[in-house]
């Protein structure tokens, strides 16, 4: 098969605009395409991850334009990875939404799944691309996409997390554009790599600018203290896939954002201890407010920023062990929140409550799906058989490793605070006495599908963590590799 | 060389000051507006006037003095060290288009909020809270 990473975005986009037509023709098109479009996706990731592996970075030329010129895209071992996570993640969640109110007629679901379709090919090409303008125009592709998805419910709490996402979104995309704009004045390229190759001779100052605005913009999409005002309302008001696709597909973007700015266009030593300073703190203040919630799904927002901050630290600290952590993590995080919104949604779809009382005593009468939902909250933790095990780990000895004691200490005591909300809910699920009236809504056999497979592979990773580690040393080690990665775009034969 | 581009170049600096300040003066001006004002629609005034300096701001960056649009038409095959920067302008059409969805997507929360809540004031929309 002749595959490219262009189709990756291609494909998504393609069919997200082509579901209006189709859904003319066949009545649960819009239902089934896209479906279609993220198994497709999928077997081409597939595909180009083991090329990628064999045999080197990817670099698609578009349009003839051969780098620096025109826009160009680059699938290194270290997007190949995420690359694989987003597209298997998009097709699991999209499993697991296929029922997705099925009651309703009409468009509303059409609506949804192109607008999850138009998130996950903007997510892929900001993992893509090698172009920084491009990768301006896909920011704002999932940010506008997810602003829509969070407005969703035309509630009046919806249109609330929606504005709010949209201010700080649309003051994200000014900074951003002003700090694209400061290293094309300076370097006269937007592309990455040759950015990344005149980067030293620009003055400190000029430097500095523009990577402030560049982190105050990627930081306000990648959940960063004090820029994450929107998380919590966006993840808790969006569709309950959606919310899933949150964490699982534009976090990874955006995290992975970050660290191309930070480790290609900036040397590692520029922003290393700004990255440790802000993750540390968007982790304590995440957990601190997760603990204080009654509503589940903002807890669960919270939790979710904790888990970006401790990325962020990952990335801070630099060394191969910590990336591969920070990979190790946020596949993991990626994995596993997925799970605890989706069980939880079933919760909250049965109850008819977002709050963390009306939970009492629910395994009677959601036993699968409670015990789904313990296995997760154990694993986010990092209990040690379930995955979110090693990804600590890791970047505890990588941070030990680099004699940090106080932020290794930090961490821990973060971590107890997680671990006491989780444990509680988990109290409250299976120990509290029941309250409420018996279940009306079992979970669909798609949705039990994606369930049980994100499940299975929080256990097997838990159990073999080998299994990936070498894909994931490689891309660390790439990651770190700057030079290469310039040679390889900007020499292409 | 034509009267009117000897002007030009002459008052260079006054030029780059006029739409350099401009530019700056309206992203205050928005951010002025996101800052203070209370009604929803003032807001969202606010962001599009930020989105104005900053695409101000690209084409100003662009410009090259006494240099014509980056257009190849006949006769002017040769004339690629004459035109302006063609990027940033390239750059402010697709800003532009999606300052102007941005603008349409949040007009319509906007309506959405005023429908629900019977105001537009920011302050009264606090059921959302940390």
């Amino acid at each position: 098969m002749v595959v490219s990473p262009v189709h990756l975005i291609a494909a998504p986009l393609a069919a997200a605009f082509l579901i209006p037509l189709l859904n003319k023709l066949y009545r649960d098109a819009a239902r089934v395409v896209p479906g279609v479009v993220f198994l497709y996706n999928l077997s081409v990731s597939w595909i180009l991850v083991n090329r990628v592996f064999r045999s080197g970075p990817i670099v698609e030329v578009i349009a003839g334009w051969k780098p620096p010129f025109g826009i160009n895209l680059v699938m290194t071992p270290f997007s190949a990875v995420l690359v694989m996570l987003v597209s298997f993640m998009a097709f699991v969640i999209w499993l697991y939404g296929f029922r997705f109110k099925r009651s309703l007629k009409g468009g509303v679901v059409m609506y949804y799944e192109i607008l999850q379709m138009m998130m996950a090919a903007g997510s892929l090409g900001i993992i893509l691309t090698g172009d920084l303008f491009n990768m301006f125009v896909f920011v704002e592709i999932t940010g506008i996409t997810a602003i829509a998805l969070t407005a969703f419910y035309r509630d009046r709490d919806g249109a609330e997390a929606g504005f709010k996402y949209m201010l700080l979104g649309s003051m994200a995309s000014v900074f951003l554009l002003l700090g694209i704009l400061l290293i094309y004045t300076q370097t006269g390229s937007l592309n990455m790599a040759q950015i990344a190759e005149r980067m030293p001779a620009v003055a400190t100052g000029v430097k500095v600018t523009a990577l402030i605005f560049l982190l105050i913009s990627l930081g306000t999409e990648a959940e960063m203290f004090p820029l994450n005002g929107w998380a919590p309302d966006a993840y808790s008001q969006a569709p309950s896939p959606t919310s899933a696709a949150f964490a699982a597909v534009l976090g990874v973007a955006a995290i992975y954002a970050l660290a191309r700015v930070g480790f290609t266009l900036y040397d590692h030593g520029t922003v290393s201890g700004f990255l440790i300073a802000m993750g540390f703190l968007t982790m304590l203040f995440a957990e601190m407010a997760a603990i204080t919630q009654t509503n589940l799904k903002r807890m669960l927002a919270y939790s979710s920023m904790g888990q970006m901050g401790l990325a962020m630290i990952a990335f801070g600290i630099g060394s191969e062990a910590a990336l591969f952590g920070a990979l190790f993590l946020i596949i993991n995080h990626a994995i596993i929140k997925s799970l605890l919104f989706m069980t939880g949604s079933y919760f909250i779809y049965n109850l008819n409550d977002k709050r963390l009382r009306a939970l009492n005593g629910i395994h009677k009468r959601l036993p699968y799906v409670s015990f789904l939902f313990a296995l997760g909250a154990l694993a986010i933790v990092g209990f040690p058989p379930f995955s979110g095990f090693w990804s600590k780990f890791y970047i505890l000895t990588a941070a030990g490793a680099k004699q940090m004691m106080p932020l290794i200490i930090g961490i821990l005591a973060v971590t107890v605070i997680e671990m006491t909300y989780y444990l509680r809910v988990i109290g409250r699920i299976y120990f509290a006495k029941e309250e409420s009236e018996p279940a009306s809504h079992k979970p669909s056999i798609q949705a039990l599908v994606a369930m049980t497979s994100l499940a299975v592979l929080i256990i097997v990773l838990g159990l073999y963590p080998d299994l990936i580690a070498g894909f994931l040393h490689r891309a660390s080690m790439f990651l770190l590799d700057k030079q290469t990665y310039i040679q390889t775009v900007l020499h292409l034969s | 060389m034509s009267n009117y581009q000897e002007i030009i170049s002459q008052y260079r600096p006054l030029l780059e000051i006029i739409v350099y300040g401009s530019a700056v003066a309206l992203i205050l001006i928005g951010l002025y507006a996101v800052l203070v004002k209370k009604h929803l629609v003032k807001l969202v005034i606010g962001l599009s006037l930020i989105d104005s300096g900053v695409n101000l701001l690209f084409v100003g960056v662009g410009y090259v003095t006494n240099h014509t649009a980056p257009i190849f038409s006949p006769g002017f095959e040769t004339a690629a060290d004459k035109m302006v920067d063609p990027v940033p302008q390239a750059l402010v059409l697709t800003a532009i288009v999606i300052g102007f969805a941005v603008t349409a997507l949040a007009l319509s929360l906007v309506i959405r909020l005023y429908r629900h809540h019977k105001t537009a004031n920011v302050e009264q929309l606090n059921r959302l809270r940390w």
